[in-house]
């Protein structure tokens, strides 16, 4: 269709062409378009099918909430019509249709309604129980909306975070926000704007009245270009609020262009105070047929007309409740567009001025009147219009139908900010009754209607917003221009007094001759009906919040706007009750639903590498996540890794350990504290020696293991698990905070790289690069040393048996850790050196019987459980060891998980971690570890098995199930002590 | 649900950099002589009332102080004790 003469107001290039797809037809819209606008203008009507009924459905409204106007885009289903920018070459089709969205083959629902009454589906089919999945599945066939396209893995769109403080956060970009927006941005103030269109200007960006010599759009871009200019106002555009939480953090969403970067973010402002000024919505008119494509609220036949430069329609007919509906008609009669009657629900009141304007343009103008049903089969052909009495009944010809019963705050922001509401009969709607002390309103949104009240109003926001910041009037601001903020506020207030405040509003709900309102939708996107909102009345689910979830009524992607006040007020007419007594329905965050996607933010996968991961990878190493880091878990496509293992075994093989814990803890209450958290006696230490031990929690579950050595005078130097070292700074500050002890804890995790070199020729590499005595009686089992490498590079080194072989781990700065790894790797070519990862090792400790806390140990899992209580100093009441109650009390519990090591037996197979042990049909517990190991020739294993099923209890071996791909799997094993590898630990001595 | 917390060492800042650490229940009892009931009522028990408390706080994602501030969470904010 020809676009209408570009004028002022318009928003899109007519001149640029962008060809997109429409249900597989080509057709063209212009730059700037959305995907609504562009539609539309090339005369498709059908947007898509209803949820329930599949009842066609069009453009009701552009702010792009109802599911009427979802579609799906490229394969993304879901996308709002009415808020995506049209981009060249998209594919966009309809939604909840099979065939042609003009002639869905499930329109036929539309007859059922006699059957579907409200809280169908919670009452029918339940009974009985059998039946019930097979209606489910049909069901669920036909509900939902739009279909995912599992053909395209996951969009691919770029998104983005944004985390902004603001003295002030203003909540619409419209006429008073701008002007709230400028009041506060005073020195020292910074102001965030958030505007949900892709422009400033709210409703004056389209509007053409001159008021004080001066076009409202003028205003509005006059506006607007203040507020881009200024230096402590940031304004986001095409950026909806979705809620205000606690404390003022406002969030919200933006979607982007090409020259953004991304294409929608995810935003959260926190400000010290908010204003909200966010205008109207129209509520709907309820009146059968109400949902036919080309009925419309009349803000969206103006902008399409006013921003878009599209024709809405051909002849409009007009069933309105307020001044701007009118004002509309005039100015899109005034566009050419032939305006055959205005229907007016207000008996009086209207705008004089307006009124004549309508007379002199020849629109006729019937007061007191209001839609009784719109005609057509699959677009609006014509309408009835009655008096409110339904005495007079008249129709008309035409193909849209702008209809409101008036309109109400949009008030979902102020809601999620803890405002509260009143109904009020001057103006109809649920007005402000009481803000929190930092959240201002300003604009329509407060009820006003003059173009100057509106102005002043966000002005005065902005003002009152920054003297509550100030700590009040007579406060001393911050500010060095704190005379004139005084004058003008007080100025400003008496100004507001005199300008005309919220005029009266329409208390109309439906229109004339509504029948049973079996097809009057209060609802669009659940097809909730009048009939429906009756049938909650009489089930007795008769106030609003009762009814919205009985019978669906704004639960769906529309939320609060459609239906809005509407079943606050349904239910009052339905139930007779004055509506002063009634409670509107919460609106609920988000207010917009932002993709899931954007909220999740962009795909970061933040881990940590350590300095020697350049060289496993060139040395074939496959990295695995392992809690904050990458680490090599195998080197080569075996993954039970038999190469690496065997060389541990035979030769000698470098692990990087890196991710381990290392802390320093030092001062003269260090020791204080590790006497507190560590389970064994550390006043027991020795220089130069290991002292091996482990934590619990308050519940005697044990939670960490690993060595401290002590290093001077009241300092020591630990280690933990890779996955405690994040944690265990917390750790032991919370078990020491109120005792006011001297000592600082140093993370050196990251500091420090370790390095751990394994095998019976271990010493002969390490002899190669340093001229530390390494004889066994110098530097023994369980000894730490500090040894120079190389050119005399410091190592701490620490000859530990995680691997059940003699080996050395050597601790040394990260930034020296490459070079010493070299020098290791060329030291030990001769011997057969080679690297093996966490596969590996975790089979070699394994084989030894070295357990892994959360492998053999889990959150039920005391220390006595796994075999290691002889690290419990029990006499020690007076360090209050954290845990150490717990294990007191239960040492002599019965019938406990206990650590056991199993051998699977002859003929048996290879079960998996994890599988459960059995005894008939109850589960024993679970087997933690278990591989087959080269060296002792069998599956070997360890499991966490209830006490009875060991020794002298009543279960003979251990019986694995596994049930893998539904084939049962049994496998027998004896119960063998946990030390399978080189039991006396000669290997790791010698 | 979202608020701020004055941490003593960095000011206001956000909760999500803060882990909670419960409602303030006294030192660590002395364990000689401690019964099970006493020991699981100090580890395990917690009092959260919908008015003013003492509670602790840990700073993970700031400076990694415990503190111990009042707050009421009826309303999330920090509210010294009723007098
Ligand atoms: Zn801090």
């Amino acid at each position: 269709m020809r676009r209408l003469a570009p004028s002022p107001t318009t928003r899109v290039e007519v001149d640029r062409p962008v060809p997109f797809r429409w249900v597989g037809r080509s057709i063209e819209g212009c730059q700037g378009d959305t995907v609504a606008s562009a539609l539309w203008n090339a005369g498709v009507r059908t947007f898509g099918r209803s949820f329930e009924y599949h009842r066609p459905r069009g453009l009701f409204d552009l702010e792009g909430e109802g599911a009427s106007q979802l579609v799906a885009i490229d394969g993304l289903p879901n996308q709002s019509a009415g808020t995506t920018a049209l981009r060249a070459g998209m594919s966009v089709s309809a939604q909840n249709v099979s065939g042609d969205p003009r002639s869905d083959l499930y329109g036929v629902l539309d007859r059922f309604d006699r059957w579907m009454p409200a809280g169908f589906y919670y009452r029918r089919f339940h009974r009985p129980y059998r039946a019930w999945p097979f209606f489910q599945n049909r069901m669920r066939a036909l509900a939902g909306l739009g279909v995912l396209d599992t053909s395209s893995p996951h969009d691919d769109a770029r998104r983005s975070e944004l985390y902004l403080n603001a003295d002030v956060a203003v909540v619409g970009g419209g006429v008073s926000g701008m002007a709230a927006a400028l009041a506060a941005a005073r020195p020292g103030v910074r102001v965030c704007l958030f505007e949900r269109r892709p422009w400033l200007g709210g409703h004056m960006d389209w509007r053409v009245r001159e008021t004080r010599g001066e076009r409202l759009y003028e205003r509005a871009h006059g506006l607007a270009e203040e507020v881009a200019a200024h230096p402590h106002i940031r304004a986001l555009t095409a950026a909806p609020v979705t809620g205000i939480w606690g404390e003022n953090l406002v969030t919200g969403f933006q979607n982007g262009s090409d020259a953004d970067g991304f294409d929608e973010r995810h935003w959260e402002c926190r400000a010290r105070a908010v204003i909200v000024a966010t205008g109207t919505i129209e509520r709907p008119l309820v009146f059968n047929h109400n949902d036919r494509p080309g009925v419309m609220v009349s803000d969206t036949a103006w902008r399409l007309a006013r921003s878009y430069a599209v024709r809405p329609g051909m002849r409009a007919v007009f069933s309105v409740g307020d001044d701007l509906a009118l004002e509309a008609a005039v100015d899109l009669a005034s566009l050419g567009i032939d305006v055959a009657a205005v229907a007016d629900a207000r008996a009086d009141g209207a705008d004089p001025e307006l009124v004549a304007a309508l007379e002199r343009a020849g629109i006729e103008f019937l007061p007191g009147y209001a839609a009784s049903a719109a005609l057509g089969k699959h677009a609006v052909a014509g309408v009835t219009i009655a008096t409110l009495d339904g005495s007079d009944e008249r129709r008309f010809a035409c193909d849209l139908l702008v209809a409101n019963a008036g309109r109400q705050p949009d008030i979902g922001a102020l809601s999620s900010a803890g405002a509260r509401f009143r109904h009020s009969p001057h103006t109809h709607t649920f007005e402000i009754e009481s803000l929190p002390a930092d959240v201002f309103a300003a604009g329509r949104v407060t009820g006003l209607v003059d173009a100057e009240a509106i102005e002043t109003s966000g002005r005065r926001a902005g003002l009152e917003a920054f003297v509550h910041l100030a700590g009040g009037l007579g406060a001393a601001f911050p500010s060095t221009d704190e005379p004139s903020v005084y004058a003008e506020l007080t100025k400003i207030r008496a100004y507001s007094s005199e300008l005309p405040g919220p005029p009266a509003g329409c208390g109309i709900l439906h229109g004339p001759n509504l029948g049973s309102g079996r097809k009057a939708f209060l609802d669009f996107d659940e097809d909730g009906t009048w009939k429906n909102a009756v049938q909650c009345a009489e089930q007795g689910f008769d106030v609003p919040e009762l009814a919205k979830r009985f019978g669906n009524f704004g639960l769906g992607p529309g939320q609060y706007r459609v239906p809005g006040q509407n079943v606050a007020m349904a239910m009052a007419q339905i139930t007779g009750t004055a509506i002063e007594e009634i409670r509107c329905t919460t609106v609920r965050p988000p207010l917009i639903a932002p993709k899931l996607a954007t909220v999740a933010g962009p795909n970061h996968d933040s881990y940590k590498r350590t300095p020697l991961h350049d060289d496993q990878a060139s040395r074939g190493g496959v990295f695995r996540r392992a809690g904050a880091w990458q680490r090599a878990r195998y080197f080569s496509d075996d993954h039970t890794c038999r190469a690496e293992i065997r060389n541990v075994r035979e030769n000698v093989g470098l692990l990087d350990s890196s991710p381990l814990g290392k802390f320093r803890i030092y001062g003269p209450d260090a020791i204080h504290a590790l006497q507190r958290v560590y389970i064994s006696d550390m006043t027991k230490m020795k220089p130069g020696r290991c002292k091996y031990s482990a934590m619990c929690n308050d519940t005697g579950n044990i939670i960490d293991d690993g060595v401290v050595v002590p290093m001077g005078r009241d300092d020591y130097y630990f280690t933990t698990s890779s996955n405690r070292a994040a944690s265990t700074v917390e750790w032991f500050r919370y078990h020491t905070r109120y005792d006011g002890w001297n000592y600082n804890l140093v993370n050196l995790t990251d500091t420090l790289a370790s390095i751990n070199l394994a095998g019976p020729r271990a010493r002969d590499v390490l002899r190669k690069v340093t001229d530390a005595d390494l004889s066994n009686q110098a530097f023994p089992y369980i000894g730490y040393r500090e040894i120079a490498v190389g050119d005399g590079i410091a190592a701490r080194c620490m000859r530990l048996g995680f691997v059940g072989e003699l080996s050395y781990e050597l601790h040394v700065g990260a930034s020296h850790a490459p070079h010493v790894w070299d020098l290791l790797w060329s030291a030990g070519e001769e011997f057969g050196i080679q690297p093996f990862g966490l596969e590996a090792q975790n089979a070699l400790r394994a084989e030894k019987g070295h357990v892994i806390i959360g492998a053999e140990s889990e959150q039920r899992v005391t220390l006595l459980d796994i075999g290691m209580g002889w690290l419990w100093s029990r006499e020690d009441t007076a360090s209050k060891k954290v845990g150490a109650p717990a294990l007191r009390a239960c040492q002599d519990q019965p019938n406990r998980m206990k650590l056991v090591g199993f051998r699977v037996d002859e003929g048996g197979g290879s079960p998996q971690d994890g599988a459960i042990v059995v005894d008939g049909d109850d589960i024993l517990g679970f087997v933690c570890t278990t591989r087959y190991s080269e060296a002792l020739g069998w599956q070997f294993g360890m499991a966490l098995v209830k006490e009875r099923a060991i020794g002298d209890g009543d279960v003979a071996g251990l019986e694995i199930y596994e049930n893998l791909g539904g084939r049962p799997r049994r496998t027998r094993a004896t119960i063998v002590p946990p030390h399978f590898y080189d039991p006396d630990g000669t290997r790791l001595r010698s | 649900m979202t608020f701020r917390l004055t941490c003593p060492v960095c000011g206001a800042r956000d909760v999500y950099e803060f882990r909670y650490g419960g409602p303030e229940r006294g030192m660590r009892p002395a364990q000689e002589d401690l019964s099970p009931e006493e020991h699981f009522r100090w580890t395990q028990f917690r009092t959260t009332r919908p008015a003013p408390q003492e509670e602790w706080w840990y700073h993970a994602a700031g400076c990694g102080v415990w503190f111990s501030t009042w707050r009421n969470p009826a309303t999330n904010r920090e509210e010294g004790p009723a007098t």
